[in-house]
Parts: structure tokens; sequence; C-alpha cells
């Protein structure tokens, strides 16, 4: 949905009542079990296409992120712990919940949250790790933390950051492998990281498509080694195989007929190949 | 917006200096990391892997140690006599220089660079 990045421009207007007219607002958090790395920065900077929807960064919805940074400031209630993790590219509040039944590392006789460190306790301008989920309130990003912990190992923090932005290139330029193909320049530096990431099975195999979403490359190889007729695969069909929900595959498919590796066959959602 | 703090080597400190009016630079204040090298009362130097060397102008309540690794936020500012430095608004102590692969960090400070939207604001 953001207008930084070319795709899904065209189907937004089919996206959009899709979406809303699906009774289940917050249903892709419960099949989107990922957790992406972020910098603070992006987490002040996603999107929310509407109010209870999952937040997006880079057009990608996003359920857990992780982040790194240093804290600026331990304010502790009686029913939750608020963070201020500032990371460089910006500050942002993570707020963890006093779970009273399991509290442990947070107990409340730590008093202020700053006990004797050594013991596994976040301290005031120590790095720590955040896991959680980010929220908004009052048009404020914040973050719901499942888990705070001190971060001790400098390169941990560096990886993270690096990390940010090879998933940052995944969502916008694709997986990486693609990127020698269609001339797009994958970025030389991260490029020859992104290589040794994995993952690359699922979409790895056609070097030749030009630069588009990941659902897309995965819709283009569903449809090159599925078994069919020539009247291809239809998208209902593709949805299920990848198990991706229909308005993202409606999108992916927009993206591979406007990129003409793909054609409809006997309806506008069934879609072929096209081989040459 | 809270303020942002751009990872630096040496070499790029003078992109930050107050008097390059460039307006790209919204701010003047940046992340340094380096070994502490020298420490002569209310200044310091700190080596920056194979990067050279930045004089620091410390704060009365930082407390360097010699020969460890230290990741210094301030404000590029001139030195006397040794030219552009910084002056320290926090320092954070990460123990031995052995234990960082100084390498990922020029890395990261090439990447944070190239793919600035991710950390920085670009205007």
């Amino acid at each position: 949905m953001d207008s930084n990045y070319g795709y899904g421009g065209s189907s937004g207007g089919g996206f959009m009542p899709g979406e809303t007219n699906s009774p289940a607002g917050g249903k892709g958090d419960y099949n989107n079990a990922t957790l992406r790395p972020i910098t603070v920065k992006q987490a002040l900077d996603s999107s929310q296409p509407y109010p209870e929807a999952a937040h997006q960064i880079d057009g990608a919805d996003v359920a857990s992120v992780c982040f790194v940074g240093q804290v600026r400031n331990i304010s502790s209630q009686s029913t939750n712990v608020t963070y201020k993790i500032d990371d460089g590219t910006g500050e942002i509040e993570a707020k963890q919940w006093i779970d009273s039944s399991t509290a442990d590392t947070m107990d409340m006789d730590d008093g202020k949250g700053n006990a004797a460190p050594g013991k596994d306790q976040v301290e005031l301008n120590g790095y720590a790790k955040v896991f959680g989920k980010i929220k908004t309130f009052n048009n404020k990003r914040f973050v719901g933390a499942h888990s705070v912990r001190p971060l001790t190992d400098i390169n941990e923090l560096h990886y993270h950051l690096m990390e940010a932005v090879a998933v940052h290139l995944f969502f916008t330029r694709g997986p990486p492998g693609s990127a020698g193909g269609a001339g797009n320049a994958g970025g030389g530096a991260v490029g020859g990281a992104d290589s040794t990431m994995g993952g690359t099975d699922d979409y790895g195999a056609n070097r030749s498509l030009p630069a588009m979403s990941a659902t897309a490359r995965r819709v283009y190889n569903l449809l090159k080694t599925e078994p069919q007729s020539n009247e291809g695969l239809h998208a209902q069909l593709i949805a299920a195989k990848i198990g991706v929900p229909m308005p993202d595959v409606a999108r992916a498919g927009d993206e591979l007929l406007t990129a003409g590796v793909i054609f409809s066959t006997v309806d506008e959602q069934t879609w072929a190949i096209l081989d040459y | 917006m809270a303020q942002q703090t751009p990872r630096v080597l040496p070499a790029h400190l003078h992109a930050f200096h107050p008097s390059v009016a460039n307006g790209a630079r919204a701010t003047n204040t940046v992340r340094l990391l380096g070994t502490v090298t020298s420490l002569r009362g209310d200044t310091a130097t700190i080596t920056c892997g194979n990067n050279g060397d930045v004089a620091l102008i410390l704060r009365p309540d930082s407390h360097l140690q010699m020969g460890k690794l230290v990741e210094v936020l301030g404000k590029v500012t001139d030195v006397e006599g040794q030219g552009i430095g910084v002056r320290v608004l926090a320092s954070f102590d990460w123990g031995d220089p052995a234990s960082c692969d100084y390498k990922i960090y020029e890395q990261l400070v090439d990447v944070t660079h190239k793919y600035k939207s991710v950390f920085y604001e670009t205007d």
C-alpha cells in the first residue's frame, strides 16, 4: 500500500474492499507467524491500512518484530514496564505487561527495574533486544513486548541491523538470486550476504523474472511447476496451494500480468505461464 | 521525531561538520565505534579499526578506559590542533575490542548509507 514501492499500486483499488469485507480483521495475525527484524525507524514509519489492521512495512504485513537499541528510560508500573528504546534511527516505547503469575525477571521487588546488574536484567543505557508486536495508540506507534532482554555482544547488534536491511530488500526487490537476471541492481554489498540466507528453494528457480514481490514469485513458480492443463490454474487454487490470502494472490497476479510473464486464459482469474 | 544518530567512520565526519551547510544533514550528532588509545584529561583518542583515529572532547562524567571498545555518541566539531573531532555526549563501553569484528561494523556503516531509508530520514 505504500506508494514508495511500485507494486500493488495498480491493484490497490481491488485490494481494499476484499480486505475490509473479510470478517477476519486480525486473522492475518494467526496465519502470519513471522518475526521480522526491523529498525526503530521502520516501526515508526509503519503504515496501517485501516484501524485494527496489521501494520505494514515495505507493503508487507508484519506480525511480530524484533529490534535492538539502547534503553533510554525504564518506567515500572504495577501492570507493566515501559522501556524507551533508541537505536540511532529513532526512539520508540516498548511496553511489557507483567504477568503476575509468572513474573520472574521483572519481579516487583526489583523496584525501579534496574536491580542488580549481572542478572538477566536490562540496564539503563545498556543495549536490549526486544521482541513484540507493533501497536498504535493515539496515532503513536509503540511495541507490545513479549520479551526484553539485555544484549551484550556488539556483533549481534551489527548483525541485527544488517538483517533488517536484508529483509527490507527481500520485500522491496524480491528474494535473493533474482537480482542478476533482469539487470535489477541487487545492491552489491548485501547481495553477497543475501545468497547465504538460504530460503531460495521456494523461489530461486527463475532468474529471469523482473523485480517483483515475494508473493508474485511464489505464484509464478507454482504456475511453472504445478501439473496443469493448458488453461492454467485458477487464482483460488493458487491461493490454497501456497497458503496466501486471495487478495494477495490477486495482487501478485496483477504484477505478473503487468510484467507480461503470465496471461489469463478462460477467465480473468485463471492464469498460465506465458512461454516463448 | 527523536533525534537520529547515524553510525559513521572517521572518513565520514567531515560530512557532518556544522560548517557543511548543505541542509541534507539534519543532525551533526553521530555514532562512532573505536578503541580508546589515549586519555589526556578531558580529551581522548579512539582508533577506529584501520580507519584512523578520532579526537574526542570528553564530558566530566565520561568514564573511558584505555584499551576498551567504546561506542561514542557526540557532536562533530573542531578539536584544537587535531582538526575534526567529536564532542562526546554519551559513551557506551563494549568491553574487549577483540570480541568485536570491526569489519562487520564497516559493512554496516556502508549498508546504512546505501539503504538509507531503513535507517535515517532521507530529506
